[in-house]
């Protein structure tokens, strides 16, 4: 794994190459990786997915919680040497794995001395770090992250966030001096919650290791995952991650899981982060709210919404697309009244049109804050969403949708499509 | 022109079978066809481009939800279904009175409609034919159907009588009712349970009234198999031959080929969506369970030969650890269900034009029972249409082999 910075502005983001490896396509960031659930983007089968999202190569975010039950089929799948994203129905495409679902809130506690606990759909599994190298030479991803415990977020006890320091450091240890038995490029995880002394101490571990050691970094410990990290508060995070940041090294690509909203995103490139997901926009989606925000530097002093709600009445006649000027096929062949009954009678066409919206206004978003960097123009592009043209700053969280309809009133078989 | 058009393109020289060409304002229709089951105005998880892909030419939907939800002024205001849903080809809707019966348990027939009460606030309401064709029309649906007086198909007795008799007399009120003819075409619907005599009586009557397609109900229920094809036989050799027929609820495979082979054009089920969502993929030889263990480290498509976009892309080994869980399995399973349905019936269409179809139908029954039996119902229905499945030597040994076995158990005890 390569990465190559392009450009860097202070406190106007970077612009970088990453390389994977080799034959495989560069990747441009700030980079928006597709988040996966079993292995497939949610609710997309690949062919929707390519035909109506992007037919551009993505980099697939695997996540070891939804797919650890996978490990046997793909030792037997990669003794042909074909790959994690064939598998899932994306010959060619990159992957990283992570452990845990940035979509799902991930459970508390668990966290026994040696092994780290998996949350699966299945419970709670077991996992030792000679288990998850195990798993990895198995699924055989590009680039894996460091097993970690990232169970912190801002509420947590300084016990608590030490003891993530040094069970990781330990977990680590056994990486380190493994790593060799797998192919795939690693990423050293930090943690320490939103405590500066515990971040430096897992940066220093990182550190102490062969400059090879690793390819690159993956933050964890600010929040648990799912909505959470839509209604954290930036004001404590950012002061945090520009503190470690100024202790890392610039040739090294920065990944932040999680369903961090859009002004938050944008605040984290500002300070130097390269790699995001597409967690935020599944969170919308399954909350049947569809992505609004503007981002069109040019954009008319129209003042804009963050989201329109699905379930909102107002929408049973209004037969407009769920965002004017958008060019998806959920906005170009359907209307907010159709998304609306599809809500209302719980059908499963309705997730699936609002992720192709919300992923391809998303990635239009990533498009967008890369051009602005290029131009200098990252501040400019920050304060746009932070107000939306308007007085105040929108509010970008993500409240759990109360009149989702339950699994139980759906009837047999409706579970699958409960999500 | 009128709504509809029907041509028979071609005919099988030995069975009632027949291909045929039918024209819709909408869309074209090469028939037999299989009609997906949208129920709510929309196909479990498809999107209406991919049915497109599929060469899906038409849809059905339900009368009794779509006027639920979104309701007959949503659907005025938007300008029909199609619209509605964003689906270009046609579609066809069901009268909600087959619905009502088998969900709502109040659900009470007499000679002015169906009385029910209604899921949301218990209060009565009534649906009558003139009611049913209002909502049909606001639906508009390139066919619809007539209100008709359903009984269980096990039902004996006057009861049946009764309702085949009210069914006409209803198709009358329907046909006064229908405001756009211009544009879609009532079918009204045989009735007459297992009663040759009725379902001939049912018929004759219905032919006198100036309609473009008719359908055939009451069957599909519980009945016998037996019986079951022996109905659909007398319909289709007094229907008209210019005209489509239709025979509602029916879906399996099995019974697909043996109603095509009985002069039947038109199909509609829930059953591919509906197991597709149970984690089932259908192939020649029946289905196959994906969540089954067996699955788990099988990586070969669902069906080598398929060229639907889940074949092509994902292995049984694959969809056996999503099938259930992830509900993008519901799309990848329904997308090769419903083209299996649709190949099926291609097949079919093309074997009647090359007049092969009895050889089809030979190898098709072949495949879809490999080694076991089948079953009299299917040799019956098939000879009475002059297709002789070859006796199954090494079968009918077998079975002698489990007859003798049975018999000594018997002995013994
Ligand atoms: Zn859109
Ligand atoms: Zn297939």
């Amino acid at each position: 794994m390569k990465f190559v910075i392009e450009s860097l502005t202070k406190n106007g983001g970077r612009l970088g190459q990453l390389h994977i490896k080799d034959g495989a396509p560069e990747q441009r960031t700030p980079l928006l990786m597709q988040t996966t659930k079993g292995g497939s983007i949610p609710c997309l089968s690949a062919d929707v997915f390519e035909s109506h999202v992007t037919r551009k190569p993505q980099v697939l975010q695997f996540t070891l919680s939804t797919i650890d039950q996978m490990t046997e089929a793909l030792a037997q799948w990669n003794r042909a040497d074909r790959g994690l994203s064939d598998y899932v129905g994306f010959p060619g495409h990159l992957n990283v794995l992570l452990l845990r679902d940035p979509c799902e809130m991930t459970p508390a506690g668990g966290n026994d001395r040696d092994i780290q606990p998996l949350f699966t759909r299945r419970g709670k599994e077991s996992l030792s770090p000679q288990r998850y190298m195990e798993m990895v030479a198995s699924l055989k991803p590009d680039i894996y992250q460091g097993l970690c415990d990232a169970d912190t977020n801002a509420d947590s006890s300084k016990k608590r966030v030490q003891k993530s320091v040094d069970r990781t450091e330990k977990f680590m240890q056994y990486i380190y001096e493994n790593k060799s038995k797998v192919e795939s490029a690693l990423l050293a995880p930090i943690v320490g919650g939103y405590n500066t002394f515990a971040r430096t101490q897992s940066i220093k571990h990182a550190h102490e290791q062969p400059a090879d050691s690793y390819g690159g970094y993956v933050f964890e410990g600010f929040h648990t995952n799912g909505l959470a990290a839509t209604t954290l508060d930036a004001s404590k995070l950012l002061p945090i991650v520009q503190h470690c940041v100024g202790q890392l090294e610039e040739g090294k690509p920065r990944m932040v899981p999680g369903a961090y909203t859009p002004l938050t995103t944008l605040e984290l490139i500002g300070l130097g982060m390269d790699l995001f997901d597409t967690s935020y926009a599944y969170c919308a989606a399954v909350n049947f709210k569809a992505l609004t925000f503007t981002f069109a530097q040019d954009a008319d002093a129209v003042v804009h919404v963050p989201f329109l709600d699905i379930t909102d009445d107002a929408n049973k006649e209004d037969f407009t697309p769920l965002l004017k000027k958008c060019d998806c096929l959920s906005c170009k062949k359907h209307t907010r009244a159709y998304l609306h009954h599809l809500y209302k009678t719980n059908e499963l066409l309705g997730p699936i049109l609002l992720m192709i919206h919300n992923l391809h206004h998303y990635l239009a978003f990533f498009e967008a804050i890369r051009q602005s960097i290029a131009s200098d123009g990252l501040q400019q592009l920050t304060e746009l969403v932070r107000r939306q043209n308007g007085d105040s700053q929108v509010d970008y969280g993500i409240a759990p949708n109360r009149k989702v309809i339950s699994k139980a009133t759906m009837g047999k078989g409706f579970a699958a499509a409960a999500v | 022109i009128p709504p509809l058009t029907y041509k028979v393109v071609a005919e099988c020289s030995v069975s009632k079978a027949r291909a045929g060409l039918m024209t819709l304002r909408h869309s074209e229709v090469n028939t037999p066809v299989f009609m997906p089951v949208g129920t709510q105005g929309t196909l479990k998880g498809i999107l209406p481009d991919q049915l497109i892909e599929l060469n899906c030419q038409i849809l059905l939907g339900n009368t009794y939800h779509l006027g639920l939800r979104p309701g007959i002024e949503t659907l005025r205001l938007a300008g029909g279904l199609h619209k509605f849903m964003g689906w270009p080809r046609a579609i066809l809707t069901d009268s909600g009175g087959f619905q009502m019966v088998s969900l709502l348990q109040l659900a009470e027939i007499n000679e002015k409609g169906v009385n029910f009460r209604s899921p949301f606030d218990n209060s009565e309401c009534m649906l009558t034919p003139e009611h049913s064709i209002q909502i049909q029309n606001a639906i508009g649906a390139d066919i619809m159907m007539q209100l008709d007086d359903v009984v269980k198909t096990t039902t004996t007795g006057p009861r049946v009588e009764e309702a085949m008799e009210r069914t006409i007399r209803w198709v009358d009120r329907c046909i006064e009712a229908h405001a756009r003819d211009d544009d879609q075409s009532l079918f009204p619907i045989v009735q007459g349970g297992l009663d040759v005599p009725l379902r001939q009586r049912c018929v004759s009557a219905l032919m006198e009234r100036q309609v473009r397609g008719f359908a055939v109900g009451g069957l599909s229920g519980g009945e016998s198999k037996h019986d079951f094809w022996r109905m659909v036989d007398v319909c289709t050799d007094h229907l008209p031959r210019d005209k489509p027929r239709y025979l509602m609820g029916v879906g399996f495979a099995a019974d697909l080929v043996v109603c095509v082979a009985l002069g039947i054009d038109m199909f509609d089920c829930v059953f591919p969506t509906r197991t597709a969502r149970f984690g089932c993929a259908l192939v020649d030889s029946g289905q196959l369970n994906l969540k089954q263990p067996k699955y788990k480290l099988d990586l070969e498509p669902i069906d080598k030969q398929c060229e639907c976009s889940t074949c092509k892309r994902y292995t049984r080994s694959y969809l056996h650890h999503i099938a259930t869980n992830e509900s993008v399995s519901c799309s990848l399973l329904s997308i090769h269900n419903v083209a299996y349905q649709l190949r099926l019936m291609r097949s079919m269409r093309e074997a009647i034009q090359r007049d092969e179809f009895p050889k089809f139908v030979i190898d098709f029954m072949a495949r879809h029972f490999g080694k076991d039996p089948i079953p009299t119902w299917i040799q019956e229905a098939l000879k009475a249409v002059n297709i002789e499945l070859p006796p199954a030597e090494e079968k009918q040994e077998k079975e002698t082999i489990k007859q003798e076995k049975h018999e000594q158990a018997i002995e013994v005890s």
